[in-house]
């Protein structure tokens, strides 16, 4: 069987339920968007004017569950790269956005640049498990003076042909990003249906929404654009100081924007999405690779098969401050109970440091964490076509197995996994080959997919006519 | 009772108890800037020094501010009377475009647990916002707060403001992606990685006498 595992029982999935009901129906959430608020009031909600808080009842909640779609595909610009939601197999985001990159040359910690974010998705649209492409730092070379989420989008729809996630964080920007998609896929229609491209909705904890992103995302409904609600609060400061009570409150930030999203545009595709933290209590900053942040979004995931929506949880998080166990250690111990339990994409791929720090090494490292999980996941097949008894006959007591043909066939496939990465050698071979490390390997990988041509290039006319788009937003989004 | 006793309610957290030591000390005739400054801001100083060294949590510190400031009332009507005086006026805020606040408001906290006087102009703050406050209350500091990268850009243009207009204020940055480097570029007079740091860094831009 597949291996599963659960972070919350039927009662206190329920529970929870109707904790974040409680606190949608009597508490509120607040809302800085006018266009929201109205589309709250005219379907039921509570609003008052001065403080923009909403009070959401359940009915609503119960109203947007029924829209919502439970299944929808996130497509990709190369259709061999579609992903359907939810899925049978945990997929992964390229996590961001990083303020900073570690230089694949020098080694230097440094401002991130936009041939950080091209490296990246070169090396992306490489990873068998790799589905979602977030434009995975902040280019500290695009022009602020101009800055639009358009750019980024672009840079990664050319440089990549899986499906792209991004935020947009002013509604200007959508007719701009939508002729883009237009460009690349030949019509609008095609943009509602084949949905290569899907927004992150950061909620502000505790029970706050922004305003212009808000309105953004009221406009790219009207395109059928998956949004993926990213509440982050972090138990102990901006959420409260139980994992339990922390849930409800991430739970009650997505139901919000469900039904938000919902009422504004039924049937808009909704990715059931947190990324709920802890709080350092040393310093009052946000952890992400604590075992907590592992159980409140596995939890969250759970909810998520609860109202029968896919999802994406952050898991493979590291506070690390460089490359190395301490990295590799969080980010193996917050993956491997996501995929357990069945989440269908986690986030996290490439950085730690709090998903500050790019590191391009690190995107081929958690690669083969993400690999070894999958094989933990898939667990023992204990069917007819697995089962050697005549082997064991044949062989009896004392002999080998090594020339059974059974194991001829199967020491090269699923049934058991081949690392990359983790070294397996003799001692002796292992110093022959200079003592390499998990790091140094991953650099040659990074080195050789690098020196490799792109793959699924965009062709040159498109190109043209983006970088035309681009220009063209440029000027009309300049602050 | 003693000055003594004060200052370890503060440290021990002991909200509930502060008052009446304060009170029983003023009674007794101590010195009001004794108890301000070996008591009261004495408590906040050790406090601030045991948080940088990460003995203390976050919510720890911030009773013992509470503490602090619950003590601060009993003798502020008394303040007027006596020579002592704040350590300085701090004009505090997390820039336009961005709600994020919590590293605001613990700064915040820290600052005025310190002594200094506080106004804290909240989220979303123009730039020019900032220069009205800093004009109008003559203060020493502004220190400025951003989480998103696109909002950085909002701290350069009022500190250009603030500059370019000849006041004293020093201003100063902070937040996830600020960096050193970038409060050098913008020529900001000093930038903090947490809040116990920015409580140094003020205390360095406004020497108390």
């Amino acid at each position: 069987m597949k291996l599963g595992l659960n972070f919350l029982s039927e009662d206190e999935k329920q529970r929870i339920h109707k904790d974040s009901i409680k606190i949608l129906s009597e508490v509120g959430v607040k809302f800085m968007s006018d266009k929201a608020l109205k589309v709250l009031a005219d379907n039921g909600a509570k609003v008052d004017k001065d403080s923009r808080v909403a009070l959401i009842p359940e009915e609503m909640v119960t109203q947007a569950l029924s829209t919502a779609p439970n299944a929808f595909v996130l497509g990709a610009r190369n259709p061999e790269f579609d992903f359907q939601m939810p899925s049978s197999y945990t997929g992964y985001t390229l996590d961001g956005a990083a303020t900073f990159a570690i230089d694949f040359e020098t080694g230097e910690r440094r401002n991130a640049l936009t041939s950080d974010m091209i490296a990246s998705l070169k090396i992306f649209e490489e990873l068998p498990l790799g589905t979602v492409v977030w434009p995975n730092v902040h280019c500290d070379d695009m022009d602020q003076g101009n800055y639009n989420e358009v750019r980024p989008s672009f840079v990664s729809l050319i440089n990549s042909s899986k499906h792209i996630q991004n935020e947009l964080h002013r509604p200007e920007e959508v007719p701009f990003m939508i002729e883009g998609l237009s460009a690349i896929l030949g019509s609008e229609d095609a943009v509602k249906e084949r949905k290569i491209f899907s927004v992150c909705y950061c909620t502000i904890p505790p029970l706050t929404h922004d305003g212009e992103m808000c309105d953004t995302y009221l406009e790219l409904a009207k395109f059928h654009v998956p949004i993926l609600p990213y509440p982050m609060p972090a138990a102990g400061s901006t959420g409260p100081a139980s994992l339990y009570s922390d849930i409800a409150v991430a739970n009650a930030e997505s139901l919000s924007a469900l039904v938000l999203f919902q009422m504004a545009v039924p049937g808009t595709p909704i990715i059931y999405g947190h990324a709920a933290g802890i709080t350092n209590f040393r310093l009052g900053t946000f952890i992400e690779g604590a075992p907590e942040t592992t159980l409140i979004n596995g939890a969250l995931g759970e909810m998520a098969h609860f109202y029968n929506l896919p999802n994406t949880q952050g898991g493979c998080l590291s506070d690390a401050k460089v490359a190395g166990p301490q990295a590799i250690m969080e980010k193996a111990l917050g993956t491997l109970p996501l995929v357990l339990s069945g989440v269908d994409v986690i986030n996290g791929i490439g950085e730690v440091d709090a998903s500050q720090l790019l590191i391009l090494e690190q995107i081929i490292v958690d690669n083969e964490i993400a690999l070894m999980c999958k094989r933990i996941k898939d667990g023992i097949n204990v069917s007819d076509a697995k089962d050697y008894y005549n082997d064991v006959a044949q062989v009896g007591a004392g002999g080998h197995f090594l020339m059974q043909p059974s194991t001829m066939k199967e020491c090269r496939s699923d049934e058991f996994f081949q690392p990359e990465l983790c070294d397996r050698n003799t001692f002796e071979q292992w110093a022959e080959l200079g003592n390499p490390n998990i790091y140094g390997k991953a650099r040659e990988k990074v080195k050789e997919i690098l020196a490799g041509p792109q793959k699924n290039p965009l062709p040159d006319d498109v190109i043209g006519k983006l970088e035309e788009i681009q220009r063209k937003a440029d000027e009309a989004l300049s602050h | 009772m003693s000055v003594q006793d004060i200052f370890n309610a503060i440290n021990e957290f002991r909200d509930t108890e502060i008052v009446n030591l304060v009170q029983a000390e003023v009674d007794a005739g101590t010195d009001i800037s004794e108890i301000l400054d070996n008591g009261l801001i004495g408590a906040m100083d050790e406090v601030g020094k045991k948080f940088g060294e990460g003995l203390l949590f976050v919510p720890e510190m911030l009773m013992a501010a509470q503490t602090m400031k619950a003590g601060l009332e009993v003798i502020r009507p008394l303040l007027a009377d006596s020579d002592t005086k704040p350590r300085g006026t701090v004009i505090i805020g997390t820039v336009k475009g961005d709600l994020h606040d919590i590293g605001k408001n613990l700064v915040a906290m820290m600052l005025e647990g310190a002594g200094f006087t506080i106004i804290d102009l909240g989220v979303d703050v123009e730039p020019q916002a900032f220069f009205d406050a800093a004009k109008e209350n003559s203060a020493e500091l502004v220190a400025m707060s951003a989480l998103l990268t696109t909002t950085m850009p909002a701290m350069e243009e009022a500190v250009k403001l603030i500059k370019d207009a000849g006041l004293p204020t020093k201003m100063v940055i902070g937040g996830a992606p600020v960096t050193q480097a970038y409060a050098d570029k913008i020529s900001a007079d000093g930038y903090s990685a947490d809040a116990p740091g920015a409580v140094e860094l003020a205390r360095s831009l406004i020497p108390g006498d």
